[in-house]
């Protein structure tokens, strides 16, 4: 695939367009990071795309491969990698907690001990999700900002 | 968790071990033997038992982390060794039953036992609160930002 940049004027708006043979998987990776930019993820339920908003999502985790976003009270899948988003969401109070999950700081209502030097994160929603004892240096480099 | 940290919070452990047996040593003893008179090499006992506690606890080091069942099952047979340590170690007084001394003590283990993991347990909840309120002053401090 080509990449042609053009600069626009001022006066219209940015945006993106892409010029495709099939809406394959890589051309839905390249329409998510450039909505994870602007604040927006694409996430898959029941088999219809949305545009979940970065602030609503509590979490998001990897299992078996496959990643989930987790609003409050909807769980959508997404195709793009944890790591990407780590990336993606760091500016936006998002920290990697343990292998396979990433929160969002400004969801966590508490936090609480656990078993075996890891602490338990309670969110506005209620559930709660475990910081692994590796990741809580990170944790409190992030608080301290 | 890297062994160096592992170490040096077992290092802790045994200082508030040493206390620990000390104080129900001091306590059993008063109860107990109250005439009793003890020699000052006699005090040499907590710190050689403190480290023969400490040492079982390496059974309990993980690399990577454990599922609940392996923290449990590690911490069972910490907690074995360390009352079979103490058990062969510390023989009866000529005037106590051996039975009677053998489930004292063996009790005794298992109190200071449970008494260090309340103690790291307290230290944990405390750093639980501390990180609590960092996330409280964090949040605000977002929120006042984006106002």
């Amino acid at each position: 695939m080509q990449i042609k940049i053009t600069k626009t004027d001022r006066s219209k708006p940015e945006y993106v367009e892409i010029h495709c043979y099939t809406v394959n998987d890589d051309v839905q990776e390249i329409a998510a990071f450039v909505k994870s930019r602007q604040g927006l993820l694409t996430g898959i339920s029941d088999e219809r795309q949305y545009e979940i908003a970065v602030s609503d999502i509590f979490y998001i985790e990897s299992v078996d491969n496959r990643g989930f976003i987790y609003t409050k009270d909807k769980v959508y899948e997404t195709r793009q990698k944890l790591y990407e988003l780590e990336e993606l969401l760091k500016t936006k109070h998002f920290i990697r907690v343990s292998k396979s999950v990433l929160l969002n700081l400004m969801k966590v209502s508490s936090i609480k001990p656990a078993l075996n030097s890891r602490f338990t994160a309670v969110l506005f929603s209620g559930e709660q999700v475990v910081i692994s004892r590796k990741y809580v240096p990170e944790l409190k480099k992030a608080l301290k900002g | 968790m890297e062994l160096r940290k592992f170490f040096l919070m077992h290092i802790q452990i045994y200082c508030v071990l040493v206390t620990l047996i000390f104080a129900v040593s001091m306590v059993f003893g008063m109860i107990y033997a109250p005439e009793e008179n003890i020699k000052y090499y006699q005090l040499a006992g907590p710190f050689i038992m403190a480290a023969l506690c400490v040492l079982p606890s390496f059974i309990t080091y993980f690399k990577s982390e454990p599922t609940l069942k392996q923290y449990i099952i590690r911490h069972i047979i910490q907690l074995t060794v360390i009352e079979a340590i103490v058990l062969l170690m510390v023989q009866p007084p000529d005037d106590m039953e051996q039975t009677f001394f053998r489930l004292f003590l063996g009790s005794i283990v298992l109190v200071v036992y449970m008494l260090i993991k309340l103690a790291v347990w307290l230290q944990k909840y405390l750093q639980s609160r501390q990180l609590a309120d960092q996330l409280r002053k964090f949040q605000s401090a977002v929120i006042q930002n984006e106002e």
